[in-house]
């Protein structure tokens, strides 16, 4: 099993380490050019159906899009002798490239067993520029998990050329309305393999993932209560963990996986509390007047940051997990809240008022240095980070329904997640899947 | 003259007796067992209109309970436990954007429902506390939260028992009205009654 998921790696080239060291892109700059990729034709090794190849191909070319870092320069864009070309080209000849307008080529080559069970995939990267041969590596798999195959390719690509892997074998949890019912659903970070994850009609909100990655933690109303409960990805083994009287809302998990900071009621109004992983002993950290809501975790596990209208709207504030050392990190417009915590732990995401809509901005931790991310017409709500802090999901009405987006960290490449038609909210993003 | 002045005598005597004798007893007599009467039957007629006072009332009660059974329709959602009932007899009230304090056209109201629940003591209601579309879920979540509590607290203001009602908050989720404009926000900002029990 081991063998198959975490595939074979076979390094072809031994000159790795010296461009290793090369970023072509800095992608924590506020802006960045796009790096211009070519992409050949893939070519369907011995008997391996050459529809396969094209399948490769066009979920590698999607992947490459995705991650914002690239110009794609697809092979129907080649001049015609390059066009046709198919598979790794000779490093001899690397020369005939030129003209192709890209900077970096991403080639491969497609070989499934004629048993049909297993598939390799063979690529290589090569610097035009410098006219230098990167890496070569293949990877062996099952032909069902070709998607997180193909994914690992795109991510060791991000890794080689921005110093740091991608986000393409993750996935998004979110909500969609059905009726007047709300679903938790979960799709792959390129919007395919959709799956809804809880199927009672009742309402199914705040979804996160548990530490392991293996089950969803979310808030219902099955019982007449929003309470907490956690359902495994395949929509199975559905726990109700956290019931107090009113509020067990808007879950988020603590580094360690040891305590849950949510939303619970106290006195009629929202605090900010902390449970045990078990749900036990329910601990409020926030008091006063104030009505709280939305807590996250630092990636440290040392803070949390919240919304709260104690100063009289709502605003973004910062606590230590033990309740004490409260500061307001928002003062600008009269309504921030939804914030998130920036896995990399510098920048805070929140969704704020402003023009009467709601946009996605970013705040340092000590406050400073906010930035507006959207600008479309509609409203821009609930963001939240991928795990290596270069993206931004969030959700927004710029097209009619709500539907959930995702963005690179610096406002970039905005796209909707899947195709559906909407009625989605409050996505949430899970781990490196590997 | 002395035949004439004895009969005098005897008459100023006896009218001086009569004086002396009967006028006290006429005023004991005729006094007396007068304003004892008079007490036992203003408290028997007090009596009489509290009973006809409380039989007024305990008719009242059992025609607004009459009123309230009969206005009750019973309310199932899929997705959430439990069937409750619904009353016209109670009212929502609705908020202003981003507010949960009750606004003075709505304490009207409220105060009319409490005198639904007074009337009916086996009564035991939930306030849902709604709110419109715009913020995100989890701030409405906790605003919807203020709107169910302060409703209750005017209604235990005016006398309803903390134990008989509820709160919770639906945040956005149940707009009353889907609409997307400032008309169907105004409805969907509201405070909504059910019948948890009866």
């Amino acid at each position: 099993m081991w063998k198959h998921l975490l595939l074979i790696l076979i390094l072809f080239c031994s000159f790795i380490t010296s461009v290793e060291a090369r970023v072509y892109l800095d992608i924590n700059a506020p802006t960045f050019i796009q790096i211009p990729i070519v992409l050949p034709k893939w070519k369907a090794i011995e008997k391996t159906p050459p529809n396969l190849s094209t399948k490769v191909y066009e979920i590698l070319a999607n992947d490459f899009i995705l991650s914002g870092f690239f110009r794609v320069i697809d092979h129907t864009k080649l001049p015609l002798p390059l066009r046709e070309k198919e598979g790794i080209p000779d490093p001899l000849v690397l020369s005939e490239w030129a003209s192709s307008g890209g900077e970096i080529l991403a080639a491969g080559e497609v070989y499934l067993d004629p048993n049909g069970l297993q598939v390799k995939l063979k690529f290589h990267l090569v610097d035009l520029v410098e006219q230098k041969h990167l890496i070569g590596k293949q990877y062996e798999g099952y032909l069902q998990n070709l998607r997180p195959l193909i994914h690992r390719i795109a991510d060791e690509v991000v890794l080689q050329l921005t110093g740091e892997r991608g986000v393409h074998n993750t996935k998004l949890a979110y909500v969609v309305r059905q009726g007047v019912g709300k679903e938790i659903f979960i799709a792959d970070f390129d919007g395919a393999s959709i799956q809804q994850i809880t199927q009672n009609q009742s309402i199914n909100i705040s979804p996160a993932w548990s530490p392991d990655g293996k089950k969803i933690t979310f808030t219902s109303y099955l019982r007449r209560n929003p309470d907490l409960y956690l359902i495994d990805l395949n929509g199975r083994n559905l726990q109700r963990f956290s019931f107090q009287p009113g509020l067990n809302a808007s879950p988020s998990w603590s580094p360690d996986g040891r305590r849950i900071a949510i939303m619970m009621s106290r006195d009629g109004k929202s605090e900010i509390g902390l449970i045990d992983a078990s749900g036990a002993n329910p601990k409020p950290l926030t008091k006063g007047p104030g009505n709280e809501s939305s807590p996250r975790w630092s990636p440290d596990g040392q803070w949390i940051v919240f919304s709260s209208d104690r100063s009289g709207s709502p605003q973004i504030y910062v606590m230590a997990s033990d309740g004490s050392n409260v500061r307001r990190l928002t003062y600008e417009g009269n309504y921030n809240v939804s914030p998130s915590w920036s896995p990399k732990g510098d920048r805070i995401a929140f969704c704020g008022r402003a023009g009467g809509q709601y946009h996605i901005f970013t705040i340092e931790v000590d406050g400073s240095g906010l930035r507006k991310l959207t600008f479309n017409a509609g409203h821009h709500e609930s963001p939240c980070w991928s795990p290596d802090g270069r993206y931004i999901a969030f959700s927004s009405t710029r097209t009619g329904s709500p539907k959930v987006f995702i963005m690179n960290a610096n406002g970039f490449n905005q796209r909707p997640l899947t195709s559906s038609k909407g009625g989605e909210s409050s996505p949430a993003w899970s781990m490196r899947f590997e | 003259m002395t035949k004439k002045s004895f009969i005098i005598l005897i008459l100023v005597t006896f009218c001086l007796g009569l004086f002396l004798t009967g006028c006290p007893k006429k005023t004991v007599v005729k006094e007396g067992p007068s304003a004892a009467t008079k007490k036992e039957e203003a408290a028997r007629l007090e009596a009489e209109r509290a009973k006809e006072r409380e039989a007024r009332e305990r008719e009242a009660r059992e025609r607004s309970k009459a009123e309230i059974e009969k206005s009750l329709v019973a309310k199932k959602t899929p997705g959430i436990e439990g069937t409750v009932y619904e009353s016209s007899l109670l009212k929502d009230i609705h908020f202003d954007f981003d507010k949960y304090d009750i606004r003075p056209g709505d304490a009207t109201i409220l105060k009319a429902n409490a005198e639904v629940i007074k009337n009916y003591s086996n009564l035991k209601i939930q306030i849902e506390g709604h709110c419109d579309e715009r913020g995100t879920e989890e701030y409405n979540l906790a605003l919807g939260e203020r709107r169910a509590s302060s409703t209750k607290k005017y209604l235990t203001s005016l006398g309803i028992t903390v134990d008989r009602v509820s709160t919770i908050s639906y945040g956005e989720e149940r707009p009353f009205d889907t609409g997307h404009n400032e008309e169907a926000w105004a409805k969907n900002r509201r405070a909504h009654f059910i019948i948890t029990s009866k």
